[in-house]
């Protein structure tokens, strides 16, 4: 039996159709028009313990929904999930003492009182003897410098060190399973090498069983040897992250403002860049936000360097950026059949 | 019970992060005081007793209810809403914890800060400033415990209020409205005797006068046969269990609203 069996899970929402200004409002309230909305449609997976598994999908895809169905927080509409076989959300109190949770637009810490305190708080909830205390504290001081901030009211704390503190929170009970949703959001590069490096350096001291959901692809390379891709509710993908990264690692957003820009500009590049690379070069062109128009290349068919001449001497150019391929973009790569 | 003091002493340091509230409190209340005293004072100028309580005992009763709601004004219909409604409802059902359990023992800090930087300080106040003398006996002694259940009770007004936010986005209109039905039907401004006698009656029926007028007539009135103490203790732990047992209730049925329906 697997850690975390997950067959053909479902959750259906049923979303009120509200109408237009004042007087749609009023009639929303005896409104009886729903539309149900499937935020997972039945997925299927199997986790065993230890993994580090990355559950990846573009906003919206129903990752969070997954997690919380997973952690007890919802019912699932359909389907079954059984961790350390027991139903999540029918005995929640035993079961969350086996798990640890990050969302990472929330924290678990205490908002007004030095982070020591939330860990005091914290080892009286799971009962957490002082001895294994003292040990994991320890053990986060070295990983992180824990000690600086230990009195520092929460507060206070940068978004990359809340974070911090948050994911070593997450095991200091040392749980089964932790998972972890969108630990990275909103950090900088430097930070989020920091939490990776701490996330694989927790799984591998206690062999704990990650579940790290993102819209970053760099957070799933750096981490996990397997991944989960979803969307719109199902599963795209489940299998090996070296697949995925060899198929999109190599792939680059070159973007690009271009002086003067007008209705023939995206043309003008997609042939100058066809004339120079080939048609067969899989470079597309598109404008994605307004002023900036994204050049997206695979470089193990043509180098950034190249494709950046290129552009650079044919164009006026105001600003570049090379940005990695975007959730979105993979999504729809694997719709028309990357990974097939 | 371990897990569940921790918060007490968590939401406790809290108080003492934003020890200026307290104070301000105190002063306001110190005002209220002043006013009290001369309101009363000019209502029993022609006579000593009215309803069958002095001055003295109509004084105490109302500065000590002042001084007591305070003490459960936790803002647990506040707190609890808030945590709905942005959804860090979550992030404790992650936890093994009861939820009604771990919000009772976190306003209870709350109290107990309130306790020490008010009630203390107000009971001073009255008896240095004021000059009246606080009566001793067997209801002196009770008045702890009986204030303990009426916490408890009061905590579940305040909880079935905040859970309601599952429901209504919104709940400042229903907060607003629970806190004057309490104030007018608790006794907490006036005491329970200057009512209407059948109003009084059907007052003591119900549950809010367990929060003031019992715990302030064991304080006014204290050397009262003890067999009334008992049964006023009773009346209160019997309100007590069934609301704590019916807002318990209430959540299970309330929170189906997140589980099916997302958080």
């Amino acid at each position: 039996m697997s850690l975390i069996h997950v067959n053909n899970l479902a959750k259906h929402f049923k979303v009120l159709n509200r109408r237009e200004g004042l007087g749609g409002a009023f009639r929303d309230l005896f409104s009886g028009d729903y539309r149900t909305v499937k935020a997972v449609d039945g997925i299927s997976f199997d986790i065993e313990a230890g993994e580090i598994v990355g559950y990846i999908g573009p906003n919206g895809a129903g990752k969070s929904t997954t997690i919380k169905m997973m952690t007890g927080i919802l019912k699932p509409s359909g389907g079954e999930i059984r961790i350390n076989d027991h139903v999540p959300f029918e005995n929640r109190i035993r079961q969350a003492q086996i798990m640890g949770v990050v969302f990472g637009q929330r924290t678990q810490l205490w908002w007004d009182l030095p982070v020591i305190e939330s860990f005091k708080i914290l080892k009286e909830i799971y009962k957490v003897s002082q001895k294994t205390f003292d040990e994991h504290m320890g053990m986060f001081n070295e990983l992180v410098g824990l000690k600086a901030l230990y009195s520092q009211q929460v507060r206070t704390l940068s978004l990359g060190q809340r974070m911090l503190c948050d994911i070593t929170a997450s095991f200091l009970h040392n749980p089964q399973i932790v998972f972890l949703d969108e630990p990275t959001i909103g950090l900088d590069i430097s930070i989020k090498a920091k939490i990776r490096t701490i996330i694989k350096e927790l799984n591998t001291a206690r062999k704990t069983t990650i579940i790290l959901t993102t819209h970053d692809l760099g957070d799933v390379e750096a981490l996990s040897h397997r991944v989960i891709i979803i969307d719109k509710g199902k599963k795209l993908y489940d299998g090996d992250t070296k697949k995925v990264n060899a198929l999109f690692g190599a792939y680059r957003t070159l973007k690009v403002q271009v002086n003067d820009f007008d209705e023939g500009t995206l043309d003008a590049l997609k042939n100058k860049l066809a004339e120079q690379f080939g048609a067969t070069n899989k470079i597309t062109v598109a404008q994605t936000e307004e002023f900036w128009t994204d050049i997206t290349i695979d470089q193990a068919l043509t180098p950034l360097s190249e494709v950046l001449n290129c552009v650079m001497t044919n164009f006026s150019i105001l600003d570049v950026r090379i940005v990695e391929i975007a959730m979105e973009d993979v999504v729809q790569r694997i719709y028309d059949g990357a990974l097939a | 019970m371990r897990k569940y003091l921790a918060f007490t002493r968590g939401s406790f340091m809290v108080g003492l992060v934003y020890r200026f509230g307290p104070l301000l409190s105190l002063i306001g209340n110190f005002i209220y005081l002043g006013v009290a005293y001369y309101l009363w004072h000019s209502i029993y100028k022609n006579s000593d007793t009215l309803r069958s309580m002095t001055f003295n005992e109509t004084f105490l009763y109302v500065a000590i209810g002042s001084a007591v709601f305070i003490l459960l004004k936790t803002y647990v219909d506040w707190e609890v809403s808030y945590e709905i409604r942005e959804g860090i409802i979550s992030t404790y059902m992650t936890k093994p914890l009861d939820y009604q359990t771990y919000i009772l023992f976190t306003s209870l800090g709350q109290t107990l800060m309130s306790l020490m930087v008010i009630t203390i300080p107000t009971l001073l106040i009255i008896t240095l400033v004021f000059k009246v003398a606080i009566p001793l006996g067997m209801g002196t002694l009770l008045f702890p415990l009986s204030l303990l259940l009426a916490f408890v009770i009061s905590f579940c007004f305040d909880y079935f209020i905040g859970i309601l936010a599952f429901y209504t986005e919104s709940v400042w209109g229903l907060s607003t409205t629970k806190e004057i039905i309490i104030l007018a039907l608790s006794g907490a401004l006036i005491p329970l005797q200057f009512f209407p006698a059948k109003l009084q009656s059907i007052l003591l029926l119900l549950p809010f006068q367990t929060i003031y007028h019992t715990p302030l007539m064991m304080l006014t009135k204290p050397d009262q046969d003890p067999q009334i103490f008992v049964s006023m203790l009773i009346v209160q732990v019997v309100w007590a269990v069934v609301l704590y047992a019916l807002t318990r209730l209430f959540f299970e049925q309330a929170v189906k609203v997140l589980r099916i329906a997302g958080g």
